[in-house]
């Protein structure tokens, strides 16, 4: 904590002034305590090169949610790169896996750190946060010159759904920073060797799982049964595919019987069967590592999962693997949307805590990871896709990313996403809820259905619960 | 387990003894067998997470009965290095230490004076205390955040007593701690005869000396039992440290058990799992065998005060 | 005379004072607080509260998952004492008095109520990750190993929403029955011998034995280990929040209301909300409290 050459002239002048006034045992007091009142300190100039002006004395800490990923990404990219520009920040680095848990105080206590990764099963509510105005409007970064290249503004060089889906209350506040492919994985090797085909329809789909079952090798699919929220997923896109995006549209805004569409219907009924017929045992009670090391012991055929899994897996996974990823199959004959529409959404969400001492550089933090040079790394490093766009240009990637970045090619403009779960907390949970039980038997489809718009009629006419539309 | 009896006893009580065993034999076969049957079911979960303590990967996702093809000590290296077993262990020891020695010392005072001493308003506060048993903490939780955290501000002490401080978790096990020990404190203290401390006034003793060289020795037995099951209430406490200690290097170990659970499914080390849960649950066990008789009838006495 | 007066008050004073204060700052006012943030609709803490009345009471009653929490609670606070002390006391007369002799304890008697006593002391976090192994769905599962083995389905002991329930029921009478078998056996000790000796030579069977003698000399005892049982009952979290799937589930089979309020409060941020659960938990364990009071004759909180 001691004073550097580096000190800006303000800050100097700054400091000089408190020393007589506070007394010299103050000033070399450490500042352990929540600087609450760090916001009414003078800002530091800002330029080209330090647009949101960083305060080099101020240290900045980074939380980062230790799943998927990891954390090295942050420690060994994102954090050097910061550091060549700002050498005297203090970077305080910190990983969980439950940002919730740890962090939620924080939040309530007025003394949030600057950057957090709020992701995972247990990411802090948005909508509690955007309504409480702990979200940095991070505007003022869409709108700077990127790292890479001043005339080029930060807004041009990422996907544009990041802004859309990171907007709350009309502010953009949250920061999507993995583009999240979602499909249904397996085995390249496996589906080669059986001569398995990828299918193309629902009845193919069937047709292959009753196959693979009475070849006894393994079972035909499963997913994260103590996660449901995994298998809500293909459901809600399959759904989309049925009866287009405004099936999704109107659950996210909480239309009346929104969830008990045609288009619902058929989706849950489809995914029933599966549950009823074609699932690994014990499903129910695994969660998704469980499900997803059983695949790599090649136990179960296919499973939902997102680009995030062949990094997830890459202990468990055996060298000839060759993660595959394919979209949702065509169900009726004449789905609103074509076949090798996707569900991507911008997710691993970097939010800067408005009212933490030093948003800045929180801001200056993102605008660093989304440097052609971190993205790339990133991608090389945890396997995934960034939203920065061109990022993985001449890097050496995985099969699995491979096969989702081919798949998001194919699908071109037909991409479709979500958001109700980010809004509402106890909609969550209800489907979380609700989905196991359709997989497992214990509701009908319809029944199902009428569970969840129940509750999302429940949460619409609950005044003191927020709203949002997309 | 046998049946076997004595045979050494005197031959007229030995024919008695017969008859009854006569009538009681099959029964006593069951009796052995229903005592056996609980043994099993208290030992075996235990036994078996210690068997799944050396085991790998492979092993604890095969057949759950399967011995380990090789001992992996090394698991219980990445427990204690790795999932920082060993720290959260030293912070429970640091915090209970401290907190049960602060509840025993405040709780045995208020106890005391509330038993002995009648004065306007003793009746007030002793009520205030006791209702405290009836309370759920969980009502509380929510504005206990924010008083510790408030605390955390006042001036020269506050670093050492706000939130993410263990100082700060003992002074808030310390007060919740209270209602269960004044309430069975003081009805020890109400059973002791009141002529050793008279005689003491009379020679020139102080209150303070009177409770500290004569009463609190004289109630030995009630401070240990209700020290145990502090020890125990504190040691086991999971929700108020899960909420006023966020900083990882502060947690006790009852976060750190449950924050394991949670991260095995993602480093996929359940092996580790194991170890850590070996190592949190051996060490209890020891001491527990150790001082079985105390903590036992230390319990249950105070538990029927 | 008034300066031993005065020497008495400021002792008084000087033993009461840490102790008083400390509650009043960690204990009563937070229980204070709480009443009025459950009349706003709190959601974080910077923005002020907004007092709102009983809206939040109004919300509760119309909320099915409490509702669910609320009766799990009432079944734990039926059947948790219940179960507990028929096993506890079984064990505890085996132990005691169900020896060959008739009024002596069985061999190893201590061993048992040793072992017996091994829960008690692990944490229930640690209790509770510990279940989650064993109760494993598949062949890795410590019960469900052998049951597949002898060709059986599996149970999904924690994945089973008609199961998970009575899983958790049972891991809380694990723990809990050892501490009160030896409870009871304190208490049979303080029973004097030859009053079973008397029975036994009228003819009395075990049976009768338990009912007529153990029994009716253990009321006290055992009144004071269901309330003990009860309070347990109503505050259940540990177990049930690091224990069960999704925190409560499978599909809130599991939930009770410590959980619902934590959740509400720490995870969709409706302190106001929660709150007023709270509020109602509250209600419902001090009602639980004087009622056991009133029924037992164990009323000596007065003096």
């Amino acid at each position: 904590m001691s004073d550097t050459p580096q000190i800006s002239r303000r800050g100097f002048l700054r400091a000089a002034a408190l020393v007589p006034a506070a007394g010299a045992l103050a000033a070399c007091a450490t500042p352990a305590a929540p600087p609450a009142a760090s916001s009414s300190s003078a800002p530091v100039a800002t330029s080209a090169a330090n647009p949101f002006g960083v305060d080099a004395k101020k240290p900045l800490e980074v939380w980062i949610f230790d799943g998927g990923f990891g954390q090295d990404y942050a420690k060994n990219i994102h954090q050097p790169l910061f550091k060549t520009k700002y050498p005297d920040v203090e970077i305080k680095h910190n990983a969980t896996k439950e940002i919730t848990k740890v962090l939620q105080p924080r939040f309530a206590g007025g003394n949030p750190p600057e950057v957090i990764d709020n992701s995972g099963a247990n990411f802090i509510d948005f909508g509690a946060l955007s309504q409480d105005g702990q979200l940095q409007d991070l505007t003022p970064l869409l709108d700077a010159p990127s790292w890479d290249d001043p005339n080029t503004k930060v807004r041009d060089t990422i996907d544009p759904s990041v802004i859309e889906i990171g907007t709350y209350d009309g502010k953009f506040s949250v920061l999507g920073y993995v583009n999240y492919i979602h499909g249904i994985w397996y085995s390249q090797k496996v589906f080669r060797d059986n001569g398995w085909q990828i299918p193309k329809t629902w009845d193919e789909f069937i047709a292959l799982c009753e196959t693979i079952k009475k070849s006894g090798k393994m079972a035909p699919f499963t997913y994260a049964g103590k996660f449901p929220q995994y298998l809500y997923e293909p459901l809600l896109t399959m759904a989309a595919k049925i009866g287009g995006n405004e099936v999704l549209v109107n659950i996210d805004n909480l239309e009346d019987g929104a969830w008990t569409t045609e288009a619902m219907k058929s989706a849950a009924t489809a995914w029933a069967e599966v549950g009823a017929k074609y699932l690994m045992e014990g499903t129910t009670g695994l969660d998704h590592v469980q499900t997803q090391t059983a695949q790599n012991k090649y136990k179960v055929a296919m499973l939902p999962s997102g680009s995030w899994l062949e990094n997830e897996q890459k202990t468990t996974t055996p060298p000839d693997f060759e993660y595959g990823m394919f979209p949702i199959p065509d169900v009726t004959g004449s789905d609103k949307m074509p076949y090798g529409t996707l569900h991507t959404q911008p997710g691993e969400n970097f939010i800067v805590s408005a009212k933490s001492p030093h948003p800045q550089a929180g801001m200056e933090y993102l605008r660093g990871m989304l440097s052609k040079k971190a993205a790339g790394d990133f991608s090389a490093l945890v396997r995934t896709l960034t939203v920065v766009k061109g990022a993985t240009e001449g890097k050496d990637i995985s099969p699995g990313v491979t096969s989702a970045s081919k798949a998001v090619t194919d699908a071109g403009a037909n991409t479709v996403y979500y958001r109700w779960f980010n809004w509402y907390g106890p909609l969550k949970d209800e489907a979380i809820a609700a989905t196991g039980q359709l997989m497992s038997g214990g509701l009908t489809p319809d029944k199902y259905l009428e569970r969840i718009q129940k509750k999302a009629d429940e949460i619409k006419n609950d005044s003191s619960i927020k709203k949002y539309k997309r | 387990m046998t049946t076997m009896i004595s045979w050494t006893a005197a031959n007229s009580r030995k024919l008695a003894r017969q008859e009854r065993r006569r009538r009681l034999g099959p029964l006593g076969v069951l009796t052995h067998l229903a005592l056996l049957l609980w043994t099993l079911l208290t030992v075996v979960p235990i036994l078996w997470t210690f068997l799944a303590s050396v085991k790998s990967e492979d092993e604890i996702f095969g057949d759950a009965w399967s011995m380990p093809a090789a001992l992996r000590w090394d698991n219980f290296a990445r427990a204690w290095e790795q999932a920082h077993i060993g720290q959260y262990m030293l912070n429970s020891v640091i915090v209970v230490s401290f907190s049960t020695f602060g509840t025993m010392l405040i709780g045995s005072m208020a106890a005391y004076v509330l038993a002995r001493y009648p004065f306007r308003g003793n009746r007030a506060i002793y009520l205030l205390f006791v209702s405290g048993l009836a309370f759920p903490v969980y009502l509380a939780l929510t504005p206990l955040f924010f008083v510790v955290q408030n605390m955390g501000n006042v001036p020269v002490v506050g670093p050492f007593i706000g939130l993410n401080t263990h100082a700060g978790l003992v002074l808030v096990y310390i007060a919740y701690s209270m209602p269960f020990t004044v309430f069975f404190l003081s009805a020890f203290f109400r059973t002791l005869p009141r002529a050793v401390g008279e005689a003491a006034m009379v020679d020139g003793a102080s209150h303070t000396r009177v409770f500290f060289q004569i009463m609190l020795p004289m109630a030995r037995p009630g401070i240990i039992s209700i020290t145990i099951f502090n020890i125990l209430g504190q040691w086991n406490q999971y929700q108020l440290p899960l909420v006023l200690l966020q900083e990882r290097d502060k947690w006790v170990l009852t976060q750190g058990i449950a924050d394991i659970s949670t991260a095995a499914g993602y480093d996929q080390d359940w092996s580790a799992l194991f170890a850590a849960l070996t190592l949190a649950i051996l060490p209890m066990l020891v001491v527990y065998t150790v001082f079985q008789r105390q903590i036992q009838s230390g319990l249950t006495s105070g538990a029927l005060k | 005379m008034i300066f031993n007066r005065y020497r008495r008050g400021l002792f008084i004073t000087s033993f009461l004072a840490a102790p008083v204060i400390l509650y009043l700052v960690y204990v009563i006012s937070p229980y204070i607080q709480a009443f009025y943030i459950a009349m706003t609709d709190w959601r974080g803490v910077t923005a002020t509260p907004r007092f709102i009345g009983l809206d939040n009471f109004e919300r509760l009653l119309g909320d099915g998952t409490f509702w669910k929490a609320v009766s799990h609670n009432g079944a734990l606070l039926l059947l948790l004492p219940l179960i507990t002390i028929v096993i506890a006391l079984f064990f505890a007369f085996l132990l005691n008095v169900g020896g060959p002799q008739g009024v002596t304890g069985i061999r190893g008697s201590k061993f048992y109520r040793v072992v017996f006593f091994f829960p008690q002391v692990l944490a229930v976090a640690v209790v509770a990750v510990l279940f989650q192994q064993v109760f494993r769905p598949d062949g890795s599962g410590m019960l469900n190993g052998p049951l597949m083995a002898l060709g059986l389905p599996p149970i999904g002991f924690l994945s089973d929403p008609d199961v998970a329930f009575w899983s958790v029921l049972g891991v809380m009478v694990w723990q809990a029955v050892g501490f009160y078998v030896v409870l009871f056996s304190a208490g049979l000790a303080s029973i004097p011998r030859d009053m079973f000796e008397a029975a036994q030579i009228d003819g009395a069977g075990r049976l009768s034995l338990f009912f007529r003698i153990t029994l009716p000399l253990l009321w006290d005892t055992v009144q004071v280990a269901w309330v003990y049982l009860g309070i347990l009952a109503l505050d259940v979290f540990a177990i049930v929040w690091v224990m069960t799937d999704q925190h409560g589930g499978p599909d809130f089979s599991t939930t009770v209301m410590a959980a619902e309020i934590y959740r509400n409060a720490f995870q969709y941020f409706r302190f106001g909300y929660a709150s007023a659960l709270g509020v109602v938990m509250f209600f419902f364990t001090v009602g639980f409290a004087i009622l056991s009071l009133r029924l037992s004759r164990r009323e000596r909180i007065e003096y």
